[in-house]
């Protein structure tokens, strides 16, 4: 449904994104892991041309067969509500203070569907019961500030699904919510997903939430794909060297016979912290960091497959027993 | 022996005394005892107080009722008698290391502002290239400005400006959230460091259960300004008694990497 293939954003003279190849098919769940500055947010919004107007980008999106690169901001405006629907991070800054929710629901349905007052309001109710908001007939009347943050990104994933889209891109949407309103929210989106078989291109730079949500995982670093595959394979068998490392200095919750033992043992760390915009140094972008770079890595690696589905890019990966064959 | 911190009874609300609708209370009825060396671990969802609590037990707030107390004495008696003695000796991390810096001083003039505050001198240059060197920086950083350091360097400023006037307790309010997930361990790490070796109490505020098991001993879950559950973090997470804890346990297993 959705293909990616050399996508290249350039802001003045910094190439901040290339990503080789994205796909999300119908009904799947991709999840764009990455720190800030790894170009997640840029390689998703440039599907929808929500870049900022310096921002040069090139390549291709093909989206149900068509191509979204190169298209009108008004051509764009069509797509954008009506086949690819967004969710963005802070749900108290997406939604306009001054407006009713209810209000803001219809406004999503009538730029992009001809219906009459009576069905747009039908429709607002029956989305707010999608998202499972409690007594949505009064919700209508409410305010933003009226409700909580967990409700508040509810609204907006009603606004975002509207028009029934086949695609759904999700930028950080738990990252402003607390952890129980986090859970929620992210089974409500794999809920939809799949009662709508509707696409999800989940961006987050939190591992294990977008391992909750998503089939597939695609980890970038310093604005390109570092692996992509099924996300148990990545979360399991992760070959790249950035993304074993991400998964080693994350403290996760022990077992609970394991927590006394816990207490006080130290995490493995990443050493350094990410470079700023031009700062990467060339070859494989993590190698100034990474624990077990090699001679090769000043160049850039080759993208390297697993099984046909688990692909990565690293001189010196981790070695796994199940696939002693790396082509 | 007393505990370090020890509360009963407290209560607090933000707004001016003597308004005429008293806002309701932020922190009801709370009791807490923290002992010297330990690492205590606050919880909760946001708004349930976490951040209000670690102000009023090193006195940067003033609650209104009950008692808090500090190595034996009131915080009032502190702040009336010997405010530096209490403020050096309890110090915070703040969660965002670019906001609790000064973007136009250098890090060598807000590396000295606790010394300069409580003890009335200007450390010198040795003495801060040695606080540096104990949170993992070098003394070439001293003539630099905020924006030209990274987030995970900022946090160890302000972990090496807390620690530089020799406080009894560290409190950390939510000390990683605000960082890329490949330098919160090292930040971590850091924080387990110098409390082992300082011998500090330290009081962590976090959102993230994975980080209260890794560094706090003892947890208390706040929730709307009440504690629901405390007790040794291995057994309020392996065995939670509250509802609530029991939800933000199963939540944060959920999306939990081990």
């Amino acid at each position: 449904m959705l293909e990616v293939r050399d996508l290249r954003v350039r802001i003045g003279r910094h190439q901040i994104v290339h990503v080789d190849s994205i796909d999300v098919p119908a009904g799947g769940r991709l999840g764009l892991v990455g720190e800030s500055g790894s170009g997640k947010t840029m390689t998703a919004m440039s599907i929808v041309g929500l870049l900022p107007d310096e921002a040069e980008v090139s390549g291709s999106i093909m989206f149900e067969g068509r191509e979204l690169l190169g298209r009108s901001d008004v051509e764009l405006t069509r797509v954008r509500g009506a086949e690819i629907g967004v969710v963005f991070q802070d749900p108290s800054r997406a939604l306009n203070p001054m407006m009713r929710i209810g209000r803001q629901v219809a406004e999503a349905i009538r730029l992009q569907m001809d219906l009459s007052r009576t069905d747009v309001r039908r429709r607002v109710v029956s989305l707010l019961e999608q998202v499972q908001l409690p007594d949505p007939a009064s919700l209508l009347r409410r305010y933003p500030h009226q409700l909580s943050g967990g409700q508040q990104q509810r609204v907006l994933i009603a606004i975002a699904i509207a028009c029934d889209p086949k695609l759904l891109i999700a930028d950080e949407p738990t990252t402003a919510l607390d952890v129980t309103v986090q859970e929620e929210i992210l089974r409500l989106l794999v809920t939809l997903s799949e009662e709508r078989s509707m696409g999800l291109l989940f961006v987050s730079h939190d591992l294990g939430v977008v391992r909750f949500v998503c089939d597939h995982i695609a980890v970038m670093y310093g604005g390109g794909l570092v692996e992509v595959g099924p996300t148990s394979k990545v979360v399991e068998l992760s070959r790249h060297r950035y993304t074993d490392a991400l998964l080693a200095a994350n403290p996760g919750i022990p077992a609970a016979d394991e927590i006394e033992a816990y207490v006080g043992r130290r995490l493995t760390v990443i050493r350094g912290s990410v470079p700023a915009l031009g700062n990467f140094p060339s070859g494989c972008r993590f190698r100034n960091r990474c624990e077990f770079a090699v001679e090769s890595c000043i160049e850039s690696p080759p993208v390297r497959t697993v099984d046909d589905d688990h692909r990565f890019r690293c001189w010196n990966p981790a070695v796994r027993s199940v696939d002693a064959s790396v082509g | 022996m007393p505990a370090l911190v020890e509360i009963s009874g407290m209560h607090f609300r933000y707004g001016k005394a003597g308004g005429r609708v008293p806002a309701a209370w932020t922190l009801r009825d709370l009791s807490l005892d923290i002992s010297a060396d330990s690492t205590l671990g606050i919880v909760g969802e946001s708004g349930s107080g976490k951040s209000t609590l670690v102000r009023v037990a090193c006195g940067l707030l003033r609650h209104q009722e009950g008692r808090v107390a500090f190595d034996g004495r009131e915080i009032d008696d502190w702040l009336k008698s010997s405010p530096k003695d209490l403020r050096r000796r309890n110090q915070i991390v703040f969660q965002s290391p670019r906001r609790s810096l000064d973007p136009r001083m250098s890090i060598r003039r807000a590396l000295a502002q606790p010394v300069r505050a409580l003890e009335r001198r200007v450390p010198t240059d040795a003495e801060m290239v040695e606080w540096l060197a104990r949170v993992g920086l070098g003394g070439e950083i001293l003539p630099r400005f905020p924006h030209q350091l990274s987030g995970g360097q900022l946090q160890r400023i302000g972990i090496a400006r807390a620690l530089s006037v020799g406080p009894d307790v560290l409190y950390a309010d939510e000390p990683v959230s605000a960082l890329d997930v490949s330098v919160q361990a090292q930040v971590l790490n850091l924080l387990m460091d110098v409390r082992s070796q300082l011998g500090l109490t330290l009081v962590m505020v976090s959102h993230d259960l994975g980080v209260v098991s890794r560094l706090c001993e003892e947890v208390i879950v706040l929730q709307h300004g009440v504690i629901v559950e405390a007790g040794r973090t291995s057994e309020v997470l392996a065995d939670p008694q509250n509802p609530y804890t029991a939800s933000l346990v199963t939540a944060a297993r959920a999306v939990s990497l081990t």
